[in-house]
C-alpha cells in the first residue's frame, strides 16, 4: 500500500508550522514523518523531523511546475528505505511543509513522475493556511499566495480569532472565488479537528457545487478580459467520453497549462460511479475511479477550471467544437472573476 | 519495459489511467478503446495534415503528407511529436481547428 503524503502549504507567517504543532500531537506515534523547509519561530517537537533544503532541478524545455525537487526524492527515499528495513514499521504517512515562498506544483511532479517515488507514495492532500488578518495583503502583493491557494484540497484559515465576523466572510467568499473546489476549514488558535483535515468524503466541495446553482453566470462584458484570472464550473449533460474529454484536457494542459491552475471535478463516465478528476498544472492526479457518487452531489460531470489568460468564451466554444466527439454538451454553470488576478 | 523497442517506460500518462489497475477488463476492451482513440484523434489531427496509427497495440505512430513518421508512447509524448511534425503548435482553443470540427459535425 502506499504511503500517504500531505502537502502543508501557506505564505510566510499564515500559521502553517502552528497548525502542524498541534495536529501532530493528535497523532498516533511513529506514523508520520515531517519534512520542514524551515525551522520556524513555533519549534516543532517530532521525532520524525528532517529539514530539507529546497534543491528543484529545471527539466529542459519543462515549464516551472514540471521540475523536479531533488531534495526531496532523497528524503523520501531514505524514509522509504529505512520503512522497508524495519525501522520506521509504522510509517504511513508523510507531511511536507513547504516554505512560504514555495510552489506546491512541483512536489506534486517529483511524487507523482519519480520512477520510484510514484510507485510507493500517493499525494493525499494540499492543505493551505491562509492568514485571515493579512490574507488581503498575501493575496495583492505576493503571487505565490494565490498559487498555493489555487492547487489546494483544503483551505485551513487561521487567526480567525483576530478578524470580525464580517471580514471572515468577506475572506471565505473570496477563497471560494479563487478555488471554489476546496473545502474551507477554520483554525483556532492552530486547533482544527484532525479528521476532519484529512476526510476523503467531499472530493468537489458539496458547498460551492451548491452556490453554482445559487449564482447567476454574469454577462458576457464580464467575460471578456482575456487577462483576467476566472474560476468555471462547467457540467455536461449527459456521461462523458473518456477517450474524447482526454484528449482535449491533455491537449489543453499541452498548450496552456501554465495558465490552467486549476482543473478538479468528477466525470460520469457512463459507469457505476464517477472518475474524480484532479490537476495543477500540467500535473494530473491518477484519475481515481469512485465506487459510488457522493450523495450530496448531483450526478452528472461537473468541472471546475481555474485559469488566467484564456477567455471562458473561448473554452466553451472548444468544448462545443469538440462535443459530438465527447458524446456530451457542456454548460457554464458558474464564472467567477478573481479579483486578485 | 516495452517488449518491442525495449524503451524503458516510466510514467503512464494519466489518460491511460482510467481502469484500475486490478480492473478484470480482458485487453479486447483495451483495444476497443485504443481503436476509438485513434479515430477521435485523427478527426482532429486531419487539421494539422497529420494521422495516427496503431503500432502493434502498445504504441502510436503518427504521420504527415511527406512520409515523415514519428512514434510515440501516449497521449502526452504525441502532442509535441505532431507539433514537431505540422511545424505549428497544436492547441484545442484555436479558432481555425474548432471551425475545422464544426464543419466536419454538420457534414
Amino acid at each position: 500500500m502506499k504511503r500517504a503524503v500531505t502537502i502543508v502549504t501557506g505564505y510566510l507567517g499564515s500559521g502553517k508550522t502552528t497548525l502542524l504543532t498541534h495536529l501532530l500531537k493528535e497523532e498516533p506515534g511513529g506514523r508520520t514523518a515531517v519534512l520542514v523547509n524551515e525551522f520556524g519561530e513555533v519549534g516543532l517537537d517530532h521525532h520524525l523531523l528532517r529539514r530539507i533544503d529546497e534543491h528543484t532541478r529545471l527539466l529542459s524545455g519543462g515549464c516551472l511546475c514540471c521540475s523536479v525537487r531533488e531534495d526531496l526524492i532523497r528524503e523520501l527515499k531514505d524514509l522509504l528505505d529505512r520503512s522497508q528495513r524495519g525501522e520506521l514499521p509504522d510509517l504511513e504517512r508523510v507531511v511536507i511543509e513547504t516554505s512560504g515562498l514555495a510552489d506546491p506544483a512541483p512536489i506534486l511532479f517529483t511524487v507523482m513522475t519519480d520512477p520510484v517515488l510514484q510507485h510507493h507514495y500517493r499525494i493525499e492532500h494540499v492543505l493551505a493556511t491562509v492568514d485571515a488578518v493579512n490574507a488581503g495583503l498575501h493575496l495583492d502583493r505576493h503571487p505565490e499566495t494565490k498559487k498555493q491557494i489555487t492547487a489546494a484540497d483544503k483551505l485551513v484559515v487561521t487567526k480567525t480569532d483576530m478578524v470580525t465576523d464580517e471580514a471572515r466572510e468577506e475572506l471565505v467568499r473570496e477563497l471560494a472565488r479563487l478555488n471554489p473546489t476546496a473545502p474551507i476549514v477554520f483554525s483556532d488558535n492552530g486547533r482544527t479537528d484532525w479528521d476532519l483535515l484529512f476526510s476523503q468524503e467531499v472530493p468537489i466541495a458539496s458547498g460551492a457545487l451548491a452556490a453554482d446553482r445559487e449564482r447567476p453566470v454574469p454577462g458576457p462584458e464580464s467575460a471578456h478580459s482575456r487577462e483576467a484570472a476566472h474560476s468555471l464550473s462547467v457540467t455536461f449533460d449527459r456521461p462523458i467520453d473518456w477517450n474524447a474529454f482526454g484528449m482535449w484536457l491533455s491537449l489543453l494542459l499541452h498548450s496552456c497549462g501554465e495558465n490552467v491552475m486549476r482543473v478538479k471535478g468528477l466525470l460520469d463516465v457512463g459507469e457505476r460511479g464517477p472518475v474524480l478528476l484532479n490537476g495543477v498544472q500540467h500535473i494530473i492526479h491518477p484519475p481515481e475511479h469512485l465506487p459510488a457518487w457522493p450523495k450530496q452531489v448531483e450526478p452528472r460531470s461537473h468541472v471546475v477550471f481555474i485559469m488566467k489568460s484564456i477567455d471562458p468564451e473561448q473554452l466553451m466554444q472548444s468544448l462545443e467544437a469538440f462535443q459530438h466527439m465527447m458524446d456530451a454538451k457542456a454548460r457554464l454553470t458558474a464564472l467567477n472573476i478573481i479579483r486578485h488576478a | 519495459m516495452c517488449v518491442l523497442c525495449g524503451e524503458s517506460i516510466l510514467r503512464i500518462h494519466w489518460t491511460d489511467r482510467k481502469q484500475p489497475p486490478e480492473s478484470a477488463f480482458a485487453s479486447r476492451t483495451r483495444q476497443r478503446e485504443r481503436l476509438r482513440r485513434i479515430r477521435l484523434l485523427n478527426q482532429m489531427l486531419g487539421y494539422y495534415g497529420l494521422k495516427v496509427d496503431d503500432w502493434n497495440g502498445v504504441k502510436f505512430v503518427v504521420r504527415d503528407k511527406k512520409g515523415r513518421s514519428e512514434i510515440v508512447h501516449d497521449l502526452g509524448d504525441l502532442w509535441e511529436k505532431a507539433e514537431k511534425l505540422a511545424g505549428r503548435p497544436l492547441n484545442p482553443l484555436d479558432s481555425g481547428l474548432l471551425d475545422y470540427l464544426n464543419r466536419g459535425r454538420r457534414e
